[in-house]
């Protein structure tokens, strides 16, 4: 019973990393970025390499600087990767007619062409990560819990926790809220819908390469490790609320719990099914998500 | 302004208006319905579909030939200076009333001082004391008006443009709200207010232009001078 909750909280953080990116991004600038996937890839081969390159550097290699390094380089590496995404997609076509679909093609396009350029670069074949929390177990009673567990959410939580905090009192997070809200009136008091865009972005992207980081904890990194992350965080940050980060959290865990007791009392194949049911019958009740910030407002 | 011409479209809704607005000086102006005071507003901040001629602001240009990119420049014009309280409030609905008004003080020198100029918009409109921990979306019409105009006013700004307050109303409350607008002390800065009810201004600002079919009519007000201020009709 514990391991299939530590099992769902490491899903949840993963899940809900890469949401609310998706949602930020989504509820702030009206873009539904699907190349959400290819930036969370692109994190996790930025950490690769990083480790390839201090493989090469023993002598400033330490455990710790290791451990932070390959975080922080993943991160970094999602959130260029997330300017990159803007710099084509957001940029050039926000204040054009059916920005929308627009950027919702232009995203698609970004993700298929990244997926096959990280295949030339980097060949099909899946790239271990190192084990940042070490490989070894601590035992709750009789049950073995892996250290990679424990750090994976505690790391998600602290993260989750300072983006809302920041969200919440910061003056930038106040205009990206006020840009969700009314993006025109955000304009008229002086907020750049092309400044915040951006930022949002890379905010996103460095969300999504923490998860990235995360997952290759237990996976691997390939060319297509961006694809499932993707289609659960667009799901999630639907069945969240677009826009609400305690939603998009509540959202996270509810689907991490539903995938890990499915994998574990029937089939793994069987995920999908109970996920996409799940959200449908979230969103059949509460149309506007859990979270639902637009919910006590008048329109 | 010099020859400022605007419009959306096909449609051109400015024709090539001139006029100057000192510092200090607090003008209303007045017209009908549809002859381009909103439009005369959104052209001053870029918001219009396309706009021509020259506007010179503390000695900048913030005009220029635009065909395209509705709003692109409206951040920076606003940070240079000039604060708007649009016609239909443009407020943020589920943020509280407190995060609504600091949100007007986003230009970096407003923001630090943001606290004091709260204060200072609690004291112009004192029934949002009571409710800035109220998500604003749930505000009643005119509260939502104060918020609007309150935004506007946070803002350190040498041009402020208010563009119907009184719009949907109560006429007490319209009444209270454009007295409170002519009673503020601007320093150096500026107001334009734009108002249908001519009455609710007159006697209260320096000067009163007509607008009528997008061009502007000269001092209006001393043809009306006569009229008496709003508050002693009711």
């Amino acid at each position: 019973m514990i391991e299939l909750l530590f099992s769902a909280l490491v899903l949840a953080s993963m899940y809900g990393l890469v949401a609310i990116g998706i949602s930020l991004t989504w509820s702030s600038i009206g873009m539904l970025n699907l190349a959400q996937g290819f930036v969370f890839t692109a994190g996790g081969y930025g950490a690769y390499e990083f480790v390839q390159w201090m493989g090469k550097h023993q002598h400033i290699h330490t455990g710790n600087v290791l451990m932070v390094g390959v975080v922080l380089v993943g991160m970094l590496t999602a959130a260029l990767a997330g300017l990159f995404v803007g710099l084509l997609a957001f940029l050039p076509l926000h204040d054009r007619v059916n920005f929308p679909v627009r950027g919702l093609i232009a995203t698609l396009a970004i993700s298929v062409i990244g997926t096959q350029l990280f295949i030339i670069l980097f060949g099909p074949q899946n790239k271990p990560l190192p084990q940042l929390f070490g490989i070894k177990r601590f035992h709750i009673g009789t049950h073995g819990i892996a250290y990679g567990q424990l750090g994976t959410i505690v790391v998600a939580a602290l993260v989750m926790g300072i983006v809302t905090f920041w969200m919440r009192t910061s003056r930038r997070g106040l205009q990206m809220r006020a840009m969700m809200m009314n993006p025109i009136g955000a304009n008229m008091v002086g907020v750049s819908v092309r400044t915040t865009g951006m930022v949002t972005l890379a905010i996103s992207g460095a969300l999504s390469g923490l998860a990235s980081v995360m997952l290759a904890q237990t996976f691997f990194v390939s060319p297509r490790s961006g694809v499932s992350p993707l289609t659960v965080g667009l799901i999630i940050s639907l069945a969240g609320g677009l826009g609400s980060l305690p939603g998009t959290v509540a959202a996270s865990v509810l689907l991490g719990l539903a995938e890990a007791a499915t994998a574990r009392y029937t089939k793994q194949s069987l995920v999908p099914f109970v996920q996409f049911g799940l959200v449908i019958a979230i969103l059949a009740f509460r149309p506007r998500g859990l979270g639902g910030v637009l919910e006590d407002v008048r329109e | 302004m010099r020859d400022v011409s605007a419009g959306y479209g096909t449609m051109r809704v400015l024709h090539s208006l001139n006029f100057t607005v000192e510092a200090g000086e607090r003008i209303g102006l007045v017209g009908l319905n549809g002859h381009g005071k909103t439009t005369m507003m959104s052209t001053i901040v870029g918001m219009t579909g396309w706009q021509d001629g020259s506007i010179i602001f503390l000695g900048n240009e913030i005009g220029g030939r635009r065909t395209h990119g509705t709003g692109r420049n409206t951040p920076k014009i606003v940070r240079s200076g000039i604060a708007i309280a649009p016609q239909g409030d443009a407020i943020f609905p589920g943020l509280s009333v407190a995060e609504n008004l600091e949100s007007g003080a986003y230009t970096q020198g407003a923001w630090r001082q943001r606290k004091k100029r709260r204060d200072a918009v609690l004291d112009i409109f004192p029934p949002l004391s009571d409710r800035l921990k109220q998500t604003a979306g749930t505000l009643s019409g005119g509260e939502r008006r104060m918020v609007s105009v309150g935004r506007a006013l946070m803002a350190d700004a040498k041009l402020y443009l208010v563009d119907e307050p009184s719009l949907g109303l109560a006429p007490k409350i319209s009444i209270a709200l454009v007295a409170a607008l002519c009673q503020i002390d601007l320093g150096d800065g500026a107001m334009v207010i734009a108002e249908q009810n001519l009455p609710l201004l007159s006697g209260r600002c320096d000067r009163i232009l007509g607008m009528h079919a997008g061009e502007l009519k000269e001092d209006v007000g001393e043809a009306l001078g006569d009229l008496p201020p709003a508050a002693e009709l009711s």
